[in-house]
Parts: C-alpha cells; structure tokens; sequence
C-alpha cells in the first residue's frame, strides 16, 4: 500500500571534530502518496542526507517523518516497509541474481516456492529472465541496475526509495532506465522517491520536483511550475539547460506606471507590487529559449562567444553590452560566429522578475497584465 | 657535448630489451630464493626417509637417496611423545585459530562499522601490541597463569597464543572490512535483515578471503610456536610438537634421523594449508596493504 510520506521540521546536523555541519535544515513537506518525486539539487544540497532519513539510515536531528499516518521517526530501517536502490546498487556479489532479488522475501520468510514465482515475475518485468543463475559480477551495468531496481519490485514496499540510480551510466541507458522506472511506478502500488542532481531526470519522470537549496526547500512542486513559476533565481537558474540568464536592471517610474528598465529594454510593470520597490535593483530572468532573433517585444544585444550545435537546435553563449553572459536557444541562429553582434528579443509574458535577495517579485503573466492596461 | 644515442633521455633502449630483462631478472631472483629455500628442505627429506646408517655412512653426512624407509617415523610413533605431542599441537593450534579469528572478526567490524570514544587509540594499542616479540609478552603471561593457577593447561596456552595472533589479526580484518561497502550493509537491512543476520548473510561471506587470511595467519603463529609453550607447559605430556622435538636430541635413543622425521611431519600442516588457501592468503594480505 503506497503511503504519503510526511516530513515535519526535518533537521540533521552532522559533528565531526568540534565543527557542526547543518545537512538539511527544518526541512517540511508531505510527498502525496502514489506519487513520484524527485529530489534534485547540487552536490552537498542535502539530497541524500534527505532520502536516507526517510529510509531510516540516519535519524533527524530534529523534527519527524510519517509514513501515512505512522510516526516512523524512531522505526528502524527493517520495520518501514521501504526498498531503496543504491547509487552503488549494492548488490551481493556472492550470491545469484536470483538469490539477490529473492533476499528480502527469504528475510520475511516467504517459502521457497512463492520466491521463485516472484523473482520469475519481477525478471520478466525487467527483461532480466536469462541472467537469473549468473553471478551479479557477469552483468553490464545496465543490468545490475535492472537486478537493483527488480529486488525493491518483488519486495512490495510502501516507499520505494531511488538514490542517483543511474549516475554511473552512459546516456543511452539512462534513457533506457527511465522508462522501466517510470514503468515501475506505474505497476507498483508505491510512493516513490528518487535523488538525482541531473535536473532533466528531475523533470521528466516526475510528479512533484523538490528542489533544495544548502538543505532548505528551495521549490516543491510540479516540474511544470518549476520552470513556468520559479520562486526564485535560484530555482529559476537551476531549473532547464541552458540556465536561464539574468539581466540586471532596475523599477524606475515610467509615463503610465512603474516599469523595470535594463540596458535596452523598458518593461511596464504592475503597480502592485512594484510600486514599493522605485529605485529598487532587480533582475530581469528570461530563458535562453525564449530569446529569439526574430520576434519578442523587447530587445537584448548579444555578442557572440562560442555556438554549440544541438540536433536542431543551436546554442549561443554570448555576452551583453554590460558584461552579464547570456544564453540563445533558438533554431536560426546556426551561422553566426564568434565576436558577431546578434540582437534577440522576447516577450514580457516569458519573463521573471527578481528582487535583490533573489526571491521572484513575479512571472511574465502579471508583467503582461501590467501592459495591457497601461494608462491606468 | 657527450653522445647520448638515441634520445634526449639517454641511451635508447628498446621496449622489448627492457622487457626481456625485466623477465630474466624475475625469473633468476625467483630461482635464487628457490634455491635458498629447498636446500634445507631437500636435507630434511633426504635425512628423514633414509636409514641412519645410510645418511651417517662412513663419518660424513650423505645426502644423495639410494635408500627408502619409513622406520624413522615408526620410532618417533612407537618409542617417543610424538603421538600426544602433535595431539597437544593440533588441539591448541585449532581452538587458538578459532578463538583468534572470531576475535580478529567481532574486533574489525566494531572498529569499521561503529564510532566510539577511544576508538584511535584501541585501534593503535592493537598494532603496539603486535610490536612485542613473543618472549617480551611470556614472562607476564607466566605470571599470570601461574598466579591463576592455570600453567599447564590448554585453556592458558590458547590464551597466550590468541594474544600473540590476535592483535594483526584485528588489525588485518579492520582493514578489510573498509572495503566492504556500507550500502550492502544497509540494503540488507532496509529488507529487514537485522544486524546480526546482515553480519551472517552479507558482511562475513564477502569479507571471507579476510577471515581466511586472518586464520591462516593465527593458525601459523599457533603451530609455530615454542616460546609459549615452553614458558607455559612444563609436564612432557603437555608440550607441543615443536618443544617436543626440540628435546629429542637430548635424548641418547633419538637421532638426527628421528628429529628431521618430527620436522618433516610438523611441516606438513602449513604445507598443505599453503598448497590449497594459497590464493585467500594473498587476497587478504592485498587488501592490508601487504603485498
């Protein structure tokens, strides 16, 4: 039975030699139950710090975490009804594949014969049925993570924990893996939970994305509103490839209102809340896809550094007048080169708007608003 | 300016001359330490499988075989302690490998897996501890056991032993226990093995090459042994094999013949768990930085 897992006010500190290291810092969330979440972040972002809380591996400092509406805080990792697959993938070398994927159900006591028909099942799943009787050391990576990833299926968790499964493998397989994950969550009647610093892991496969930030909760939520609805810069430049650029700029009074003023462009803003913020310094986010050389109400000029070639695509690593780097996605910028002058131009309703201390004062929808009455 | 040959670098030696005389330097170092190391083994046989009137013939010692015979074995069987010798040696050496190497076990895996105050230095008092030569640790030892009233006993001479293996061999299994990873540890126990089960099902079958290591090890310092046993044992029918036979030459009946037979029978324990752990012996010994 698939649980909600529940985090209250979560906090872990580690001490080594008289300096105390916060890992994750009042940390609340409830992860509904059934869904998939990604926990993605930078290194030392307290990711796995978090996972191994929720599979009791380590204990919080402070607070507490409910499977449900059990208080599993104190439980040991044996007694959560969790499966977790390790970025190691931990598998035990001395035993069959068969025997590593059966070790939780002989743990439990299932008799032998129920095993075999599990471990059938759960290798036919993964496309692992011919490798049973091997050695786990005879497999490729790929199928060490099927092997991993077949043990928590037969196991029937509550909670099934993923930590950075797929970091070790090449991107063909990668790409293989998440569809069987995500295939998985859909056959499995569990809430499943899976670390990754790879963003676009994050996004794709996800339900809900927590994203934090130095062990805070920088932005929980769907992918969608990650990328569309950032909270902040930090969000905001985490979230998508190439990160989004950051323009510097400031509120000033215009004729019908404030407006946020940059080196070339001059965007009417909403009365509320920029009104308070005159003279404010502020940073206009927009993402590199949604710069383009034609089009876009507003203008940016663009030198050109260096072109990566994307399939399709072309990337454009460049820098504006004032120095800031900016980034160009866009399909026909393919034949410009280096030291070019390219401008580029967007629509206010792709824009964020950030304050000083990097929180989101708000999204190009209330920057459109704004502008479609501007006499007022 | 001085002709250098080839290169820069110095006189140009090929690739495969560098190699040819890699191998031949190998190879003859390997039939040096080969020679040095079955001469006294091959005097041994020769003296211990021929009849004393044939080795001793004519007042030199004659080690080339033209003769066969088992009799130095029957006497050492018939007339001496051997028999309760290599009793005394089997059962002290197997209960002191086992006492040893559980120890050694139990020891690394604290020291690996928990954090406790103190534990740098139990970890560096146990290295201290193999530091001392046998004799230094023998006379407290005999102290000991005699104000306990133990001298004389297998218990006090397992004990001594143990004292002597244990310390490399905790240091041997703490070494290898880091190199077991953690995550098969705790992917056990988030499938419900506890820790006592983890430890069995796990943590011991991949740290095996160690444990065998580690027994090997106490097993050669137990066999080998005569300082203990002779500072410990003082009744000829408690001695080992190794006190034992070092008293036969005292002895107006025994001869050279009969001593080599007693060494020939001591050596073959250690030859046989040569012949077939040869492989866990290096295996363990890697892994504790020992090649």
């Amino acid at each position: 039975m698939a649980r909600s897992i529940r985090l209250e006010d979560v906090r872990k500190e580690y001490h080594t030699a008289g300096t105390t290291h916060l890992a994750v810092d009042d940390l609340s969330l409830e992860i509904p139950e059934g869904s998939f979440t990604t926990i993605v972040g930078p290194s030392g972002c307290g990711k796995t710090t978090t996972l191994r809380m929720i599979a009791g591996l380590e204990t919080p400092t402070s607070g507490s975490i409910h499977f449900g509406d059990r208080d599993v805080t104190d439980v040991r990792p044996q007694d959560r009804n969790a499966a977790m697959v390790f970025q190691s993938i931990a598998l035990y070398p001395h035993m069959t594949v068969r025997e590593n994927i059966a070790y939780g159900l002989k743990v439990a006591g299932v008799p032998k014969a129920e095993r075999r028909a599990a471990v059938d099942e759960a290798a036919t799943t993964l496309q692992i049925g011919e490798q049973l009787e091997k050695m786990p050391a005879e497999l490729s990576g790929g199928q060490q993570q099927r092997v991993a990833l077949g043990s928590a299926f037969v196991q029937d968790p509550d909670v099934l924990l993923l930590d950075e499964p797929m970091s070790d493998l090449d991107a063909k397989l990668k790409a293989e893996l998440r569809v069987e994950v995500q295939r998985l969550h859909k056959e499995m009647d569990a809430t499943m939970v899976y670390v990754t610093h790879d963003q676009t892991e994050a996004m794709t496969m996800s339900d809900y994305v927590l994203l934090l930030e130095g062990g805070r909760l920088a932005q929980f939520a769907p992918p969608g509103d990650l990328f569309d609805r950032p909270v902040s810069q930090y969000v905001a430049e985490f979230i998508g490839t190439p990160s989004t650029n950051a323009l510097p700029a400031t509120v000033e009074i215009g004729e019908g209102g404030p407006v946020v003023v940059g080196e070339w462009f001059e965007i009417p803003a909403p009365p509320d809340p920029f009104e308070d913020r005159i003279g404010d310094a502020v940073t206009l986010g927009i993402r590199p896809q949604y710069l383009s050389p034609d089009g876009g109400d507003h203008r940016v000029r663009v030198v050109v550094d260096v072109v990566e070639q994307l399939g399709t695509e072309f990337v454009i690593h460049g820098t504006g007048l004032d120095g800031t780097h900016i980034n160009v996605v866009d399909e026909s910028v393919g034949d410009a080169t280096a030291s070019d002058e390219l401008d580029v131009g967007f629509d206010a309703a792709d824009a964020f708007v950030f304050d000083d201390d990097g929180r989101t004062i708000c999204h190009g929808d209330r920057l459109v608003a704004a502008r479609s009455r501007p006499n007022q | 300016m001085i002709d250098l040959g080839g290169g820069a670098a110095g006189k140009y030696v090929s690739q495969h001359t560098q190699e040819r005389i890699r191998r031949t330097a190998v190879v003859l170092t390997a039939l040096l330490v080969a020679i040095f190391v079955s001469i006294p083994v091959y005097v041994m046989i020769a003296i211990a499988f021929q009849p004393s009137t044939t080795t001793f013939r004519g007042g030199t010692v004659s080690l080339l075989f033209d003769s066969f015979t088992l009799d130095n074995f029957v006497l050492l069987f018939t007339d001496t302690g051997t028999p309760r010798y290599l009793f005394n040696s089997l059962l002290v050496t197997a209960s002191s490998t086992l006492l040893a190497t559980a120890l050694s076990v139990a020891a690394g895996y604290g020291l690996t897996r928990f954090e406790f105050r103190g534990k740098t230095m139990a970890a560096r008092a146990v290295l201290f501890a193999y530091m001392f030569s046998p004799i230094v640790l023998a006379i407290p030892l005999y102290v000991i056991f005699f104000t306990l009233g133990l001298l004389d006993s297998y218990f006090a001479l397992t004990m001594a032993l143990t004292g002597i293996s244990a310390p490399f061999g905790i240091w041997l299994m703490w070494q290898y226990f880091q190199t077991v990873p953690e995550a098969l540890e705790e992917s056990a126990w988030i499938r419900g093995a506890g820790r006592v089960r983890t430890l069995w099902d796990v943590v011991l079958p991949v740290a095996r090459p160690g444990t065998i290591a580690t027994a090997i090890f106490a097993f050669s310092v137990a066999w080998n042994d005569f300082t203990m046993a002779r500072v410990v044992m003082s009744q000829d029918e408690m001695y080992t094999i190794t006190v034992g036979a070092s008293l036969f030459l005292d002895r107006a009946s025994i001869g050279w013949s009969e001593t080599m037979a007693a060494a020939v029978l001591m050596s073959l324990p250690p030859f046989a768990i040569a012949l077939f752990l040869q492989n866990y012996l290096l295996q363990g010994f890697n892994v504790g930085g020992l090649e």
